[in-house]
């Protein structure tokens, strides 16, 4: 439970803070500002910005489907919110003080431990499709409708080869379990044995790009392309629940590229983690907040596809992309490779299961 | 504690089941569906099969039923109403709904008296490594046979789709357009939806047989 609240409330924080970084890192792209009037710095901006979203006057479109509509933000956010809980955050770290309440004093800093947490992360990320594709229809309204629409054809597509990306992960460290994929990525001085230097390159670079399609991010923002659709499939919602759409695009990619970190990057691993465990949360979000960064610098920079060319690159290109490394990790898995390199490496648990 | 889980996603399976299909509307009936299927999710999870569990989230409620409400919007199909139709089912229907609750009686009721227990342990059946070698091992073909299958519907699906394919790639002849044209030369002939593969406006009068088209004007 106090593992549930301290995630929220850190990744809540950093989300919110994510606003006011992309709003001042666009401002510096673009030649301008940003908003910098709240605080030092607009440091105190997301406060302000949630203050004016609460006091908002909430409107309901009159002719709207008031169950699905009341429903749709809900589940956007749910689902947005769900995958938090099996990332490790870092180490099995030890404190003193706690043996006395919970009659250890070894804490691990990952909330549920949990089997399949892979399979987990996806089913519940293809969850969230159902809160932009209702509140797209529910509106009733017709760009709201093309948005949502958009947006589904545009999930669905880009799920195949977000999942085709993360196979040849889980054929190298033959588990689903997101701490010993983890832990067998430790290698030397926690930087040698990441996946992303190991055979997955092709792999990182499927999974990087489906991810930014999953969460309707420039380059792949259709759903809700101002210049076009309005505001897409958010037009008719307002105050708090427009900000519960905007909370769970921005955990949306908090929680990728919290993904992206933990199978690719190594997760918590680093430098001198195994004399200092605490060291392992913030290389951790170090690495998320340079997938961030990354994600910001993104929108700053290239312009929204087309919609055919959307499908066509995710079809066309990614999924083959995607097989092709699949097949390529199989047969090095087969030939024994990664046994080998498990070897050289000298990581806890080996290599290849 | 686990009975509490049970009692809470089973009356929640059970409900949305029945209000997928006391539903007027179509996307009220599909989020029930959703819900019936997250509902058997979290039935797994207690049964100690996550691996289930997550595929059934992923596959049913990630992929189908988008497929089914993507659809649903897509053809923005209103409320049905409902004619009252094959009354004379009604007594098949009373007497099969009886077979199925005698029949899980007849389970309850073996299974209570049964002298066996069971012998596998639970939390081994449901791990991804068991399920995976059944299926590349004792369930192979089964396995093989279904993919097959899904194989033979996804090429069935793109031969329909591609019909127009047979086309060569520089004809632009639409097909709408082109049973308009022959309405319009002839209108009491039916509709002759063979495309004809031109390139120019004169090539298409030529296949047509006409000397000049027939000009569409105000006036008509």
């Amino acid at each position: 439970m106090i593992g549930i609240l301290v995630a929220f409330t850190v990744v809540m924080t950093m989300v919110a803070y994510t606003v006011l970084a992309e709003r001042r890192i666009l401002g510096f792209i673009q030649g301008r500002l940003g908003p910098n009037r709240v605080g030092p710095g607009g440091f105190l901006q997301p406060i302000a910005d949630l203050l004016k979203f609460i006091f908002k006057e909430d409107i309901v479109p009159d002719k709207s489907t008031r169950f699905v509509y009341f429903l749709a933000p809900t589940i956007a956010t749910t689902a947005a919110l769900m995958t938090i809980v099996v990332y490790p955050f870092g180490p099995d770290i030890h404190l003193p003080f706690t043996l006395p309440l919970v009659n250890t004093n070894t804490i691990p800093l990952v909330i549920a431990k949990f089997d399949v947490a892979l399979l987990y992360v996806l089913g519940v990320t293809s969850v969230g499709v159902y809160g932009i594709a209702l509140a797209g229809w529910s509106s009733n309204n017709k760009y709201s409708l093309m948005g949502g629409l958009r947006s589904s054809a545009q999930m669905i597509s880009y799920e195949l080869a977000l999942g085709l990306g993360l196979i040849g992960v889980i054929l190298q460290s033959g588990s689903l379990n997101l701490q010993s994929i983890v832990e067998q990525q430790s290698g030397h001085l926690g930087i040698t044995g990441w996946n992303l230097f190991w055979v997955q390159p092709l792999g990182f670079f499927v999974y990087l790009t489906a991810a930014i399609a999953e969460t309707n991010r420039v380059p792949f923002d259709l759903p809700e392309a101002e210049t076009e659709l309005v505001a897409g499939f958010h037009t008719e919602y307002s105050a708090m629940k427009f900000a519960l759409f905007f909370l769970a695009e921005y955990v949306n990619m908090f929680t990728v590229s919290m993904l992206a970190a933990t199978l690719f990057l190594g997760g918590w691993n680093g430098p001198f983690v195994h004399q200092l465990p605490w060291l392992g949360v913030f290389y951790f979000l170090g690495k998320v907040v340079l997938f961030l960064f990354f994600y910001i610098w993104l929108r700053g920079t290239l312009p929204r596809f087309r919609f055919d060319q959307l499908m066509s690159f995710g079809w066309k290109f990614l999924v083959p992309l995607a097989i092709i490394n699949i097949v390529f990790t199989a047969t090095l898995q087969w030939l024994g490779v990664f046994d080998y390199i498990g070897q050289v490496l000298k990581t806890s648990t080996g290599w290849g299961g | 504690m686990l009975a509490l889980l049970f009692i809470l996603f089973a009356g929640m399976a059970v409900g949305c089941a029945i209000s997928m299909v006391a539903q007027r509307n179509p996307l009220y009936s599909a989020i029930s569906l959703i819900g019936v299927f997250l509902a058997l999710a979290c039935l797994y999870v207690t049964l100690g099969a996550p691996f289930i569990a997550a595929v059934q989230v992923i596959v049913y409620a990630g992929a189908i039923m988008v497929l089914v409400v993507f659809v649903i919007m897509l053809l923005n199909v209103e409320e049905e109403d409902r004619p009252m139709r094959l009354r004379s089912l009604t007594p098949i229907a009373v007497g099969l709904a009886a077979a199925l609750f005698a029949e899980t009686a007849f389970i309850i009721f073996f299974v209570h008296w049964s002298p066996a227990t069971p012998t596998a342990s639970v939390s081994d059946v449901g791990l991804t490594s068991s399920i995976g070698a059944g299926l590349f091992t004792t369930y192979l073909l089964p396995f093989e046979v279904t993919s097959i299958l899904l194989l033979m519907a996804i090429v069935g699906a793109m031969t329909l789709a591609s019909r127009a394919g047979l086309l060569p790639r520089e004809a632009v002849v639409v097909p709408g357009y082109q049973v308009l044209a022959r309405e319009v030369l002839d209108p009491r002939t039916t509709p002759d939806l063979t495309p004809i593969v031109a390139r120019s406006t004169g090539e298409v009068e030529e296949a047509l047989g006409v000397e000049e088209a027939p000009q569409i004007t105000d006036e008509s």
